[in-house]
C-alpha cells in the first residue's frame, strides 16, 4: 500500500514538472520570427504608433500585420546594412512575403473582433502587454476563456468605464 | 454540492421567467409563408453555402446522416390521379421553451437573450441527447469528420466555424450575419434596420416565402405577418413555443388521413 | 530500502509521469500558425472584411444577376444581385452551387495534349505557349489551302453577349461560317411557334406575377424552364402578394413536376395530345362567345375539328373538364397559358406550342399585364437562331469528313444526344478537336488538345438575357477571383492565335485582350447613347457604375408590337393528331417522358457535390438516378419501391432503380436527365444512366429540335440486380399529424385581407 502511494505521488510531482518544463523552456509565448523583429526599437525607441502598421485594427476583426512594401519603405533609406534588414530586402526581392509566426494564435471557433475592442476604448497594451519594451515579442496574456471573461464579466467598467453588453453570452464570442 | 447544484438550477430558471426574453433587444422569428413556398430547394443549398455544412457522400446519406440543417418535407397525399403534394421548409425551430436544452448535461445547448436557440460546438461533448429530445428532428451529428477535396475548401465561410467529429450542430438563424448586422448597426450608431439581417435561406428564397426579423420590433414585417389568421405553429400542442411561424397553405382537401387506407 | 527492483519501477512511472505532463502542455497549446502578410496590398481589401463583386450566373441561360461574396480573394457565397430585374436578389439551389464549379477539384488545371489513344482519356500537361502553338499551326495549315477554311467548324454552348460576337467576328475573319451554338434545352420549338404565330422570332416575357388564371402544359417554370428564379418570383406574388387576389395554377402534363406539385389542379393528360387540348379549349371559347374579334367566325371554321368530345378522347380529359378550364380561362382575366419543355418535346412540339399561342390569342392574353408581353429584340447579341439547326448538319459533315478541325467551348453533344444520332462517331471522323472547355466531360475527352478555359466568376464577360423582362437588360460578368488554376479566357485564347496566324485575322482582332475588346464595345454602347439614356459624363464613370451595379437597361433597338395571330395560313400548322412515339403498344406499353433535373439540369451540375446531395424536390433522391412509375402499375408487376428494372426502347435499354410515384400516369414512365457521365470528375462519373442514350434519333426539320418524348419503352424487374437508390425520405404520408396545416380558398377568401 505504502508503495502504491509512493508510485502516486512520484508520477504526480514528475507529470507536474513536465508540464512545467514544457511550459517555460518550450513556451509558445515567445517563437522564433524568421525576421527578428523588434517592436521595442520601432513602438519604443522610435515611437511609432500602433496603428501606423497594424492598420486594420479599428475596422477589421484581424489587426493585420504590415505588407511587405510598407516595411521596406522605410528600410530602403534607414539601416540598409543591418544582416536582419537584409533578410526583409531578400525578401522582397524574392517577392515574398515573410512567414511571420502568430504569436496570439485564437482557435478557429472563437469570434475575436479588433475593431470592437479597439473602438470600445481598449488600449492594445490591456491584452498584448507593453509592446514597446519587448525586443523578442512575447504572449502576456493566456488568451484562455477564463482570461476573457475576467473582462466580459466585471473587469470591464475599469478599461472601458462600461459593462460588456451580452458579455456572458457563449455566442457574443463563440462562432 | 447542493449550492452547486442550485446555482445550475438558478441559471436556468431565469430563462423560464415569463416575459424573460421581451426585455431585451431582439426577438428573432422566422415567418413562412406555406402558399409561397413551391420546395425548390434553394435554401438548401443556400445554407450549405454558408454555413459549411458537409457533403456526407451517398453512402451515408443512405444511413441518413446527411447534416443538412434545412430540409424540405414533402407529403404526398391520396391516388392518382388526386395526389396532393405538399411542401414545408423546416429548420431549427429556436423554440423559446427548448426541449433541448433541459437536456444537454454539459450546457452546450441554451437561449441567448436574442430568443435564438445556440449550440456552443466547443463545449459539446458529442451525448445525443438534445437530438433526441427535438421533436422537429433538426439536430445533426458529426458522425465523422468531413474532409473537403481541395480546393473545395477555398470556399469555406470564415464567419462560421467548421464542426468536428463527434459534434452536434444545427441552424443557428446565421447569426453571424445577425452579429454582422449589429456590428454595422453599432458602427453606425443606430439600431438594426428591419429586414436587414437576412439569413442564407430567406435571401435566397425565390418566391419570397420565408421572412425574417425582430418579433419586438412592431414595424417589421414579420410582426405584422404573424398576425395573418393563417398563421400556425408546427406540432404547437407540444408547447415548446417554436419561433418559426408558419402561415397555411391554401389548398383544397388538404388534410391527411390518420392511417394508411 | 528500496531495493533495485522498485527503484528502476519509481523511474518508470516518474517518467512516464513526465512524458506525461509535457504532452499534455504540448497538447494544451493553440497550433501554431503562420501569418503572411501582403507583398504590395490590393485595393480596397481588407483582411477579414468581406468584397461584393456583381456578376451574372452562368449556370442556365436565364442570366440571373449575381453578386459574389469575396474575402481575402475567396469566393465565400453566391447571393442573386438585388437590383437585377431578372431574379431581384434571389437564386436558385443551381446558381448557389457554381462556387462548386470554380473550386471544383475536377477541372482541368493546365493545357494538356493528348497522349495515347483518342477518347482513352491520356494526357499529358503542355504549357499554353505549346497550346497555343499547335492550334495556330493547324489553323494556318488549314488556311494555307484557302478553301479548306470552311472546314473550321466552332462548337460552343448557348454563350451571348459580346463573346458571342467576338466569335462570331474571329471565324468569320478565318474564313468559316461554321459556328454552331448547341445546348440540349435550347428552346427551338418554342422560338419557332413564336415566330409562326406572332412573327416575333423570341421568347417573351411571361408576367405571373400580375396573373389571375395560370393554365402551364407541361412547364416546370418554378424548377427548370427558361427562367426560373423570376417565374418563381413572379408565383410567390401571384399567390400572396396581392391583399385579397389569389391566382389560380393548373398544371396540364403526364407527370407531375415540381409546378405541378404546387398548382391548384393537376390534369394528368395522354402525352402527347397537350396541344389538342388547348385547341379544344379554344374552341369551347368560340362557342361561349368568349372570343369577341372580328375574325371570330374564321377561327371557328379553322377550330371545327377540335369539338371538345372529340377532344376528351383522344387527351383522356373529360369533356365538361376541358369546357370548365375553358371558361376560367376566358373569364379570369388576366389569364395566361404558358407551353413548357414537356410539351416542346414531343416531335411535333412547335404544333402544340402554336396551339397555346392560340389559347392565349383567343382569351385576349396578348401584350396585357398578366398575360404574355413580348420582348424586344435588344439582344441581338444571340444571334445564335440558325445555329440551332445545324447540330444534325454538323454530325453529317463531321461523317463526310467535310470538318478538318473542331473547337469546342462548353458543348458537350456527346452526353446530349441519342446514341442512335452516333456522335460520337461522327466527331471521331474529324482529324483534329480542340476543346477550351474547363472540366474533363464526355466530348472534350475526345479532344487532342485541352485549353482550359476560366469559369465564369474568374471572368470578363456581359449577357443579353433571353428571354428579358419586357425591356433589354445587358449583365456584366467581372471576375470575382483570380483565376484558380492555370486557364484562360475563351476570347484571350483566340487573339493570341490570331497573332500567330497573323495577316487579316489579326486585323479583325486588333485587341490585347478580351476584356480590352469587352471595354471597347461598351464605349461603343456608351458614345451612342450619351446624352440620351446615360447620365454619366465619361466613360470610365459609366463602366464603374456599370459594374457596381451589374446590369443595364438598354435602349429597346425595336420594340414589337402585341403580336396578333392571323388565321390565315395557321391552319397547316395546327396539330392534328397525338405525337407520334417509337414502338407499338404491345410490346413497349410505357409512354417514356423525360425531364430535366432540378439539380443537374442538362446534366451539366452533376459534377457539383451540393447539387448531387440535395434531395430531389419530388423524390427525396440523392445521388442517383430513378425511374418514376405509378404504384399501381409497379404492383401489377411485382416491382417495389427502389426495385431495379430494366427499361428498354426499340433503341436499347437501361438498368435503373424503380420510384414508386403516384403523380404519373399508369401508362407513362419518367427520368430525369443529367446523370449517367462517363466522366466529368469524380462527383458525376459512373452515377446512374442517361436515358438519352435510348432515345430515337429524330429532329423537328424546322426547328431543329431532338425530341425528349418520343419512344414508348417496356419495363422488366431486374431480379438479379440490387436496387442502388438513396432518399432520404422516410414515409411520403403525413397521417394525419398536421405538419403542413391548410386552408381551403373558401376559407381563406372569406379572411379577406388581413389572410
Amino acid at each position: 500500500m505504502k508503495k502504491v502511494i509512493l508510485y502516486i505521488v512520484v508520477g504526480v510531482a514528475t507529470f507536474a514538472i513536465g508540464y512545467n518544463v514544457n511550459a517555460v523552456y518550450f513556451s509558445d509565448r515567445s517563437p522564433i520570427q524568421p525576421i527578428a523583429f523588434s517592436h521595442k526599437i520601432h513602438a519604443g525607441d522610435n515611437n511609432i504608433p500602433c496603428m501606423y502598421c497594424h492598420i486594420y485594427a479599428d475596422k477589421s476583426t484581424v489587426a493585420g500585420v504590415p505588407n511587405v512594401r510598407k516595411c521596406i519603405g522605410c528600410h530602403k533609406i534607414i539601416k540598409q546594412d543591418a544582416p536582419e534588414i537584409q533578410k526583409l530586402t531578400d525578401y522582397w526581392n524574392r517577392k515574398e512575403p515573410i512567414p511571420w509566426i502568430k504569436v496570439h494564435n485564437l482557435p478557429d471557433y472563437v469570434y475575436f473582433p479588433h475593431k470592437r475592442h479597439v473602438k470600445a476604448g481598449v488600449h492594445c497594451q490591456t491584452c498584448h502587454g507593453d509592446v514597446a519594451k519587448m525586443d523578442v515579442l512575447t504572449r502576456v496574456s493566456s488568451l484562455k476563456m477564463g482570461w476573457c471573461l475576467d473582462c466580459h464579466t466585471n473587469g470591464a467598467v475599469a478599461i472601458i468605464g462600461r459593462e460588456v453588453k451580452n458579455g456572458k453570452d457563449c455566442w457574443t464570442c463563440h462562432k | 454540492m447542493g449550492k452547486f447544484l442550485d446555482k445550475i438550477l438558478e441559471r436556468f430558471k431565469i430563462y423560464r421567467i415569463p416575459g424573460y426574453y421581451e426585455k431585451y433587444d431582439h426577438k428573432w422569428t422566422m415567418v413562412i409563408d406555406l402558399d409561397r413556398c413551391n420546395g425548390c430547394e434553394a435554401c438548401v443549398v443556400a445554407c450549405n453555402a454558408e454555413n459549411n455544412v458537409p457533403v456526407v457522400g451517398k453512402e451515408e446519406c443512405g444511413n441518413k446522416r446527411t447534416l443538412n440543417w434545412i430540409r424540405i418535407e414533402r407529403y404526398v397525399e391520396g391516388e392518382y390521379p388526386n395526389v396532393k403534394v405538399k411542401f414545408i421548409p423546416i429548420m431549427c425551430q429556436h423554440c423559446g421553451k427548448a426541449p433541448c436544452e433541459t437536456a444537454c448535461p454539459v450546457y452546450a445547448t441554451y437561449h441567448n437573450q436574442d430568443g435564438l436557440n445556440v449550440q456552443v460546438y466547443n463545449r459539446c461533448v458529442g451525448t445525443f441527447t438534445c437530438a433526441t429530445y427535438c421533436p422537429y428532428d433538426v439536430r445533426r451529428f458529426n458522425w465523422f469528420t468531413y474532409k473537403r477535396d481541395e480546393p473545395l475548401n477555398q470556399q469555406l465561410n470564415p464567419d462560421v466555424t467548421v464542426r468536428e467529429m463527434g459534434v452536434m450542430e444545427k441552424c443557428t438563424f446565421c447569426i453571424q450575419r445577425i452579429r454582422a448586422a449589429k456590428d454595422r448597426a453599432k458602427d453606425e450608431n443606430r439600431s438594426i434596420r428591419d429586414g436587414e439581417v437576412q439569413p442564407a435561406c430567406v435571401q435566397s428564397c425565390p418566391t419570397g416565402a420565408m421572412t425574417f426579423g425582430d418579433m419586438n420590433d412592431p414595424d417589421s414585417k414579420v410582426f405584422k405577418l404573424a398576425k395573418s389568421q393563417r398563421k400556425y405553429k408546427l406540432l404547437e400542442e407540444l408547447n415548446a413555443d417554436p419561433s418559426v411561424i408558419y402561415l397555411k397553405r391554401v389548398m383544397k382537401d388538404g388534410s391527411s388521413a390518420t392511417h394508411e387506407e | 530500502m528500496l531495493n533495485r527492483r522498485d527503484f528502476l519501477k519509481l523511474v518508470g512511472v516518474g517518467g512516464a509521469g513526465a512524458a506525461a505532463g509535457f504532452a499534455l502542455g504540448e497538447k494544451s497549446k493553440n497550433p501554431s500558425a503562420e501569418l503572411i502578410p501582403y507583398l504590395v496590398p490590393p485595393e480596397d481589401i481588407i483582411p477579414g472584411v468581406a468584397n461584393w463583386y456583381t456578376s451574372v450566373c452562368a449556370q442556365c441561360s436565364a442570366g440571373c444577376g449575381i453578386i459574389v461574396r469575396v474575402m481575402e480573394g475567396r469566393a465565400k457565397k453566391i447571393e442573386g444581385n438585388p437590383l437585377h430585374p431578372i431574379n431581384k436578389g434571389k437564386l436558385c439551389a443551381r446558381g448557389q452551387a457554381s462556387l462548386q464549379a470554380l473550386y471544383n477539384p475536377d477541372r482541368i488545371k493546365n493545357p494538356l495534349k493528348r497522349k495515347g489513344e483518342r477518347g482513352k482519356g491520356e494526357f499529358q500537361e503542355i504549357t499554353w505557349e505549346q497550346g497555343i502553338a499547335m492550334l495556330s499551326e493547324n489553323l494556318s495549315s488549314l488556311r494555307n489551302n484557302k478553301r479548306e477554311t470552311e472546314k473550321l467548324y466552332l462548337l460552343t454552348s448557348s454563350i451571348r453577349g459580346h463573346l458571342n460576337s467576338f466569335l462570331e467576328n474571329f471565324i468569320k475573319a478565318y474564313g468559316s461560317s461554321n459556328y454552331l451554338q448547341y445546348e440540349l434545352f435550347q428552346h427551338e420549338n418554342l422560338l419557332l411557334a413564336n415566330n409562326i404565330a406572332f412573327g416575333q422570332d423570341t421568347l417573351p416575357y411571361y408576367d405571373i406575377e400580375n396573373t389571375k388564371f395560370l393554365l402551364s402544359l407541361g412547364a416546370d417554370f418554378l424548377n427548370t424552364w427558361v427562367s426560373p428564379v423570376n417565374y418563381s418570383q413572379g408565383y410567390g406574388h401571384m399567390r400572396q402578394g396581392r391583399p385579397g387576389i389569389r391566382g389560380k395554377v393548373v398544371q396540364i402534363e403526364p407527370r407531375l413536376s415540381l409546378t405541378g406539385a404546387n398548382a391548384d389542379e393537376w390534369v394528368p393528360i395522354k402525352p402527347g395530345t397537350e396541344g389538342l387540348l388547348a385547341l379544344g379549349m379554344a374552341y369551347a371559347i368560340l362557342e361561349q362567345g368568349y372570343y369577341k374579334g372580328r375574325d371570330a367566325q374564321e377561327w371557328k371554321n379553322i377550330l371545327n375539328k377540335y369539338h371538345p368530345k372529340d377532344v376528351a378522347v383522344l387527351t383522356e380529359v373529360d369533356e365538361r373538364r376541358i369546357r370548365a378550364l375553358a371558361k376560367e380561362f376566358a373569364v379570369n382575366k388576366p389569364s395566361l397559358a404558358i407551353g413548357g419543355e414537356n410539351v416542346a418535346s414531343y416531335e411535333n412540339g412547335a404544333s402544340q406550342l402554336i396551339a397555346v399561342n392560340i389559347l392565349n390569342h383567343l382569351a385576349g392574353n396578348i401584350g396585357k399585364n398578366g398575360g404574355v408581353i413580348s420582348n424586344p429584340k435588344g439582344a441581338s447579341l444571340s444571334n445564335r437562331r440558325g445555329a440551332i439547326k445545324k447540330i444534325t448538319a454538323f454530325a453529317k459533315d463531321a461523317s463526310n469528313g467535310k470538318i478538318k478541325t473542331l473547337i469546342l467551348y462548353n458543348a458537350n453533344p456527346v452526353f446530349t444526344t441519342p446514341k442512335t444520332m452516333k456522335i460520337e462517331d461522327a466527331i471521331n471522323n474529324i482529324p483534329f478537336i480542340v476543346s477550351l472547355s474547363g472540366s474533363m466531360d464526355e466530348s472534350t475527352a475526345m479532344a487532342d488538345l485541352i485549353l482550359p478555359t476560366h469559369t465564369p466568376l474568374e471572368d470578363w464577360g456581359d449577357d443579353f438575357a433571353e428571354p428579358s423582362v419586357g425591356y433589354s437588360i445587358a449583365t456584366v460578368m467581372q471576375p470575382a477571383v483570380s483565376p484558380v488554376f492555370n486557364t484562360r479566357n475563351a476570347g484571350d485564347i483566340f487573339i493570341d492565335v490570331a497573332e500567330k496566324i497573323g495577316g487579316a485575322i489579326k486585323k479583325e482582332v486588333p485587341w490585347n485582350s478580351f476584356d480590352a475588346f469587352l471595354k471597347d464595345s461598351w464605349k461603343k454602347i456608351y458614345d451612342k447613347n450619351k446624352g440620351i439614356v446615360i447620365q454619366e459624363t465619361t466613360f470610365d464613370e459609366f463602366w464603374d457604375n456599370l459594374l457596381a451595379k451589374g446590369w443595364w437597361r438598354l435602349p429597346d433597338i425595336s420594340s414589337l408590337k402585341p403580336g396578333h395571330i392571323s388565321t390565315k395560313g395557321i391552319n397547316v400548322y395546327l396539330q392534328k393528331e397525338p405525337s407520334k412515339f417509337d414502338g407499338d403498344d404491345k410490346n413497349y406499353p410505357f409512354y417514356l417522358c423525360l425531364y430535366p433535373h432540378s439539380g443537374y439540369l442538362d446534366g451539366r451540375g452533376a459534377n457539383l457535390p451540393w447539387l448531387q446531395e440535395m434531395p430531389d424536390p419530388m423524390t427525396s433522391v440523392v445521388w442517383g438516378v430513378w425511374v418514376e412509375m405509378n404504384p399501381k402499375t409497379a404492383q401489377g408487376m411485382g416491382i417495389k419501391n427502389g426495385d431495379m428494372v430494366s427499361v428498354e426502347s426499340p433503341y436499347g435499354n437501361i438498368n435503373i432503380p424503380a420510384y414508386l410515384y403516384p403523380g404519373i400516369r399508369p401508362d407513362t414512365v419518367s427520368i430525369p436527365i443529367g446523370q449517367g457521365h462517363r466522366l466529368y470528375g469524380r462527383y458525376a462519373a459512373d452515377r446512374g444512366v442517361n436515358p438519352i442514350e435510348i432515345l430515337p434519333f429524330k429532329v423537328d426539320p424546322r426547328s431543329g429540335a431532338i425530341p425528349l418524348n418520343s419512344t414508348r419503352v417496356k419495363i422488366t424487374a431486374r431480379r438479379d440486380a440490387p436496387g442502388n437508390m438513396v432518399k432520404m425520405e422516410g414515409s411520403t404520408r403525413e397521417f394525419g399529424r398536421k405538419i403542413v396545416e391548410t386552408v381551403t380558398p373558401d376559407e381563406f377568401s372569406k379572411m379577406g385581407m388581413e389572410g
